[in-house]
C-alpha cells in the first residue's frame, strides 16, 4: 500500500471515530512549517484531513498520553483518545499499560505498518532518503498492539547485533570514562531527552527536585552524570528504543548508547525485551509471578 | 588521607536480619579487619536503591558493598532476588561508563557468618585500595565562563 | 575602510588567546559553540550561527554568585573571580541579545552585580553574516546581519581579509595594537530575507484569551530548550548548596542557574498552587513576555530573530508561524520591516 493509501485510511477512521464520539481526540501527525512533520491533536471530525502519514513521522506520540492521564480518572466523562503508533511506539504503549499509567479502554490504537523513518525527520529540510539508525536495525514492521491495523503486514529479516556499542565496549574503562565525561560537557541539562520519553512520566523527576536531594541545580559534570546514568537505569527493561531522546538532543549526545547497552544486557540476562506484551514491567525492579533470580 | 597509603572510603549496606548480624558477630568474635568502611543498616538488601550506589560512587565514595541474606533465606522472601537483578544491571552500566564494576560488591552473608563478613570486607577494601580513588573522575571541564 | 588581512587576524587572535580568555565559535564534538580557544586554529570562521547563543558568556548556565566559608564562628563571604574575556566571531543577533540582557541587568537600578562583573570584563568582536539563513528573521526584530550597534568591534569578511569597524572606546583600545590598512572598498551588503509582519506590542493583550495557546501547547514537550538556546531568555533560579559540611569548617555556594517559564514548576508557589498550571498558559507567557511584557517594560523586543528555537524545537513550535498567526488574527495595523538601530526596538 502506498503512503497515501495508508494516510487516507487513517483519515477515514479518525473521521468516523470523532463523528461518532467514540473518541474525543485523535493524536497523530500533520504537516508543519518549513516542510516538517509535527504531532497534531485533532478534536473535530472536520479537521481530520490535517492528518498525514509518511516517512517523516518520527515522533513517539505515546509520550502525550501521560498528559491525558489526568483526564482519565477524573470523574464522569473520561477522555477517550485515538493514537497513531508505529511498531516501536506500540511497545511504549505496552510499557505504560503494564505500569498502569493508562487504561486500555481509554485508547483506540491505530497501528501503522512502518517501513522506517528518514533521517532529519521532525526538522526542517527532512528530505533525506536515508533511514534513521534505529530503523535500519529494527526488526518490527507491525505494531504489537492495535485496534486498527493500517498497512499490509510484512516481515523483516534484520538482526540487531548491537554493533553501535562495539566501539565503546572495546575501549578500556579509562577511555570509556573519558568518552562519557566528554559527552556531558556539551549537555545543557535542558531535559528534552526526559520530556520526549514516554517512559519518563514522574511528576517530579528525582534529579530535579527543589530540595536538591539527589542532584543540585548546578549544570556541572557531577549533576549531568547523575542524571544521565540515573535516567538510563530507570529505563532499563522499559526503554523501547525509539531514539527520540537522541533525536531531540540539541547537543547531539549519543544517549541511545546507554539505553541500548542496558537493553542488550536485559536481553542477555533475562531474555526480555521491553513492551512486547502489556505485562511484566518494570522488570528491573520487580519480580514477576513465580520468578526467581538468580534462576 | 595518609600520604603513603590511600585510605579508601567505603560504604557497606547491610540488611538487618542477616548481614548486619553477621557483621556484629564478626565484631563480637574480635575478628581482625581493616576499619575503612562505614556500615549503613537497612531492613533488606532490596531497600538499597541503585541510585544510592550511583550517588555514592559519583560523590567521592570509592567502593560500595551491598550485603543481604542468602538467596532463599530473605526475611521478606524475595527482597534479595530483586537486589540481585538490580545490581547485575547496574554493574553493566557502571562498567559501560568506565567505573570499575569491582567497586560494587553484592554478596550474601548470613547472621552466623562472621568469618565470611571478615573475609569479604578485608578483600574488598584491598581491591578498592588497588583501584584507587573513584572521585577523581570529575575534573572540571572548560566552559567559557570558567 | 580599515582592512585586516587573514594572516594578521590569525596572529592577533593567537595573541588574544594568550593574554585573555578568548571565546570564539569552535567545534565541540561536531557541535559549533562559543567556547574558549587556546589558538586561532581552533576557530571556525565559516558558519551560520553556533548552536547556543553567546548568553553563556555573561550569564552562564549555572554559576556561583556567592561563596560562603565558615571557620568556627567566622563567616567569610566572597565573590567568584572573573577574568578578562574577549568574544570573537559574535553574530550581530547574539550581540543584540547581550544588549537586551544589559537592559535588564545593568541599565537600571538595582544593577545585577554578578552580571555586571562579567559584562564589564567582556569585549565583543562581532562578525557580520554574509546573508540571512533559512530560520533567520533578525531584520524583523530591529536587527541586521551586519549591525554594528551592539559590539565593540565589527568585522565583515571581504576579499583576503576583513573590513574592521570600531564602535566603542573599548573596541578602539582592543584594536589599537593592530596595524590596519586603509582601503577604498565598501564591505558587501548582507543578503536579506523577506521581513515578517509583527503584531505591535499593544495588540497582544487582545489575543490573551484565545484558545490558540492551548492548542499550540498541546504538542509542547516543556523541554525548555527554546529558552536555553535563546540569546535573550534570562530567567533563573537561585539555590544555596552545601559544598562541604563539617564541625570546624563548612563551605556553601549560592548558585544561580537557568530556568524557563515553559517548565511545569516555574511558577509554582509554596503550597503547590500553580498560576500557570497548563501548558497553554506557560507557552502563552513565553510569547507574551517576548512581544508584549518585555517591550512594555524595557522598550525593546524580547526576540532578536536568530531562529535558534525554530531550528531546535523537536515538535515544530515555530515562533515565526506564531507571529504570522497573531498578525492574521488581529485586525490591528502592524509594522513590517523595522529599521535597525531604532532606540526603542520594535515601534510601538
Amino acid at each position: 500500500m502506498t503512503e497515501f493509501a495508508l494516510q487516507d485510511q487513517i483519515r477515514a477512521r479518525a473521521k468516523e471515530l470523532l463523528a461518532s464520539e467514540q473518541v474525543q481526540c485523535v493524536i497523530g501527525y500533520e504537516h508543519g512549517s518549513r516542510g516538517q512533520i509535527r504531532p497534531v491533536f485533532i478534536h473535530q471530525s472536520t479537521d481530520t484531513d490535517r492528518l498525514v502519514w509518511d516517512q517523516g513521522c518520527t515522533h513517539n506520540l505515546v509520550t502525550y498520553l501521560r498528559d491525558k492521564k489526568g483526564a482519565f480518572g477524573s470523574g464522569e466523562h473520561p477522555q477517550r483518545v485515538a493514537i497513531i503508533v508505529k511498531p516501536c511506539d506500540s511497545r511504549a504503549l505496552n510499557v505504560l499499560l503494564a505500569e498502569k499509567q493508562i487504561e486500555r479502554e481509554h485508547l483506540y490504537v491505530i497501528g501503522v505498518v512502518c517501513a522506517g523513518i528518514v533521517e532529519g525527520a521532525g526538522y526542517a529540510g527532512q528530505s533525506s532518503d536515508k533511514l534513521q539508525a534505529r530503523c535500519l536495525r529494527c526488526n518490527d514492521r507491525v505494531p504489537v498492539i492495535y485496534d486498527l491495523l493500517v498497512g499490509e503486514p510484512t516481515q523483516a529479516e534484520t538482526e540487531d547485533d548491537y554493533i553501535d556499542l562495539a566501539e565503546l565496549e572495546a575501549m578500556s574503562p579509562a577511555e570509556r570514562a573519558a568518552f562519557w565525561l566528554k559527552q556531558y560537557e556539551r549537555c545543557i541539562l535542558c531535559y528534552a531527552c526526559r520530556q520526549v520519553c514516554p517512559g519518563c512520566y514522574c511528576s517530579i523527576c528525582m534529579f530535579e527536585r527543589d530540595d536538591s536531594l539527589w542532584v543540585g541545580i548546578a549544570a556541572g559534570t557531577k549533576e549531568k552524570e547523575a542524571f544521565h546514568l540515573g535516567r538510563a537505569y530507570h529505563l532499563a527493561a522499559r526503554c523501547i528504543g525509539c531514539n527520540e531522546c537522541e533525536r531531540v538532543c540539541p547537543m547531539e549526545l549519543p544517549l541511545s548508547l546507554l539505553n541500548r547497552k542496558l537493553a542488550k544486557e536485559v536481553q542477555a540476562l533475562f531474555h526480555y525485551r521491553a513492551g512486547d506484551k502489556p505485562s511484566q514491567s518494570p522488570l528491573a525492579t520487580m519480580l514477576a509471578e513465580g520468578e526467581e533470580f538468580p534462576a | 588521607m595518609s600520604e603513603h597509603t590511600f585510605q579508601p572510603r567505603i560504604i557497606a549496606f547491610c540488611c538487618n536480619w542477616c548481614s548486619y548480624a553477621g557483621a556484629d558477630l564478626a565484631g563480637v568474635s574480635r575478628l581482625q579487619m581493616p576499619a575503612d568502611f562505614h556500615i549503613i543498616r537497612v531492613m533488606c538488601s532490596a531497600r538499597v536503591a541503585p541510585e544510592w550506589v550511583i550517588k555514592a560512587l559519583l560523590n567521592g565514595i570509592d567502593g560500595v558493598m551491598v550485603l543481604g541474606c542468602h538467596i532463599g533465606d530473605c526475611h521478606y522472601i524475595s527482597g534479595n532476588h530483586r537486589a540481585a537483578k538490580r545490581f547485575v544491571l547496574l554493574k553493566e552500566m557502571l562498567s559501560f561508563v568506565g567505573v570499575n564494576p569491582d567497586r560494587l560488591l553484592v554478596d550474601w552473608v548470613s547472621a552466623s557468618e562472621g568469618r565470611k563478613f571478615q573475609k569479604l570486607v578485608t578483600e574488598f577494601i584491598e581491591r578498592v585500595r588497588e583501584l584507587g580513588a573513584c572521585g577523581q573522575r570529575h575534573v572540571e571541564i572548560q566552559t567559557p565562563h570558567r | 575602510m580599515k582592512f585586516l588581512s587573514r594572516e594578521a587576524l590569525q596572529t592577533w587572535l593567537d595573541r588574544l588567546a594568550n593574554e585573555a580568555t578568548l571565546i570564539a565559535p569552535r567545534l565541540v564534538d561536531g557541535i559549533l559553540l562559543y567556547r574558549s580557544v587556546s589558538s586561532a586554529r581552533d576557530i571556525v570562521l565559516d558558519y551560520t550561527r553556533p548552536k547556543m547563543s553567546a548568553k553563556e558568556v555573561v550569564l552562564p548556565s549555572s554559576e556561583p554568585i556567592l561563596l560562603v566559608e565558615k571557620r568556627g564562628q567566622d563567616v567569610n563571604l566572597s565573590e567568584p573571580p572573573t577574568g578578562e574575556q574577549v568574544v570573537f566571531g559574535l553574530r550581530p543577533c547574539d550581540a543584540h541579545g547581550i544588549a537586551v540582557l544589559d537592559a535588564v541587568f545593568v541599565a537600571q537600578e538595582p544593577v545585577d552585580l554578578n552580571y555586571a562583573r562579567r559584562r564589564n570584563a567582556t569585549t565583543l568582536v562581532g562578525l557580520s553574516c554574509p546573508q540571512m539563513w533559512e530560520d533567520c528573521f533578525c531584520t524583523s526584530m530591529g536587527g541586521m546581519p551586519n549591525d554594528p550597534s551592539h559590539v565593540d568591534v565589527l568585522l565583515t569578511e571581504v576579499e583576503n581579509g576583513y573590513a574592521v569597524t570600531t564602535v566603542t572606546d573599548k573596541g578602539r583600545t582592543l584594536v589599537a595594537e593592530l596595524s590596519l590598512q586603509e582601503m577604498e572598498y565598501e564591505p558587501p551588503e548582507s543578503v536579506l530575507n523577506e521581513a515578517e509582519l509583527v503584531l505591535t506590542q499593544e495588540h497582544w493583550p487582545d489575543r490573551f484569551a484565545d484558545q490558540y495557546w492551548d492548542l499550540l501547547a498541546e504538542r509542547c514537550l516543556e523541554c525548555r530548550m527554546c529558552a536555553y538556546l535563546c540569546p535573550v531568555c534570562r530567567c533563573f533560579d537561585v539555590r544555596d548548596q552545601v559544598v562541604q559540611q563539617g564541625i570546624s569548617y563548612s563551605k556553601y555556594d549560592r548558585l544561580r542557574c537557568w530556568d524557563s517559564c515553559t517548565g511545569a514548576n516555574y511558577r509554582m508557589v509554596a503550597g503547590g498552587h500553580n498560576p500557570r498550571a497548563t501548558k497553554g498558559q506557560r507557552l502563552r507567557n513565553r510569547f507574551f513576555c517576548k512581544f508584549h511584557y518585555f517591550p512594555v517594560e524595557y522598550g525593546l523586543s524580547g526576540c532578536v530573530g536568530c531562529g535558534r528555537c525554530i531550528e531546535a524545537c523537536p515538535v515544530n513550535i515555530d515562533i515565526v508561524e506564531v507571529l504570522r498567526d497573531m498578525s492574521r488574527a488581529s485586525n490591528a495595523p502592524q509594522t513590517s520591516k523595522v529599521s535597525p538601530n531604532a532606540e526603542t526596538g520594535i515601534t510601538a
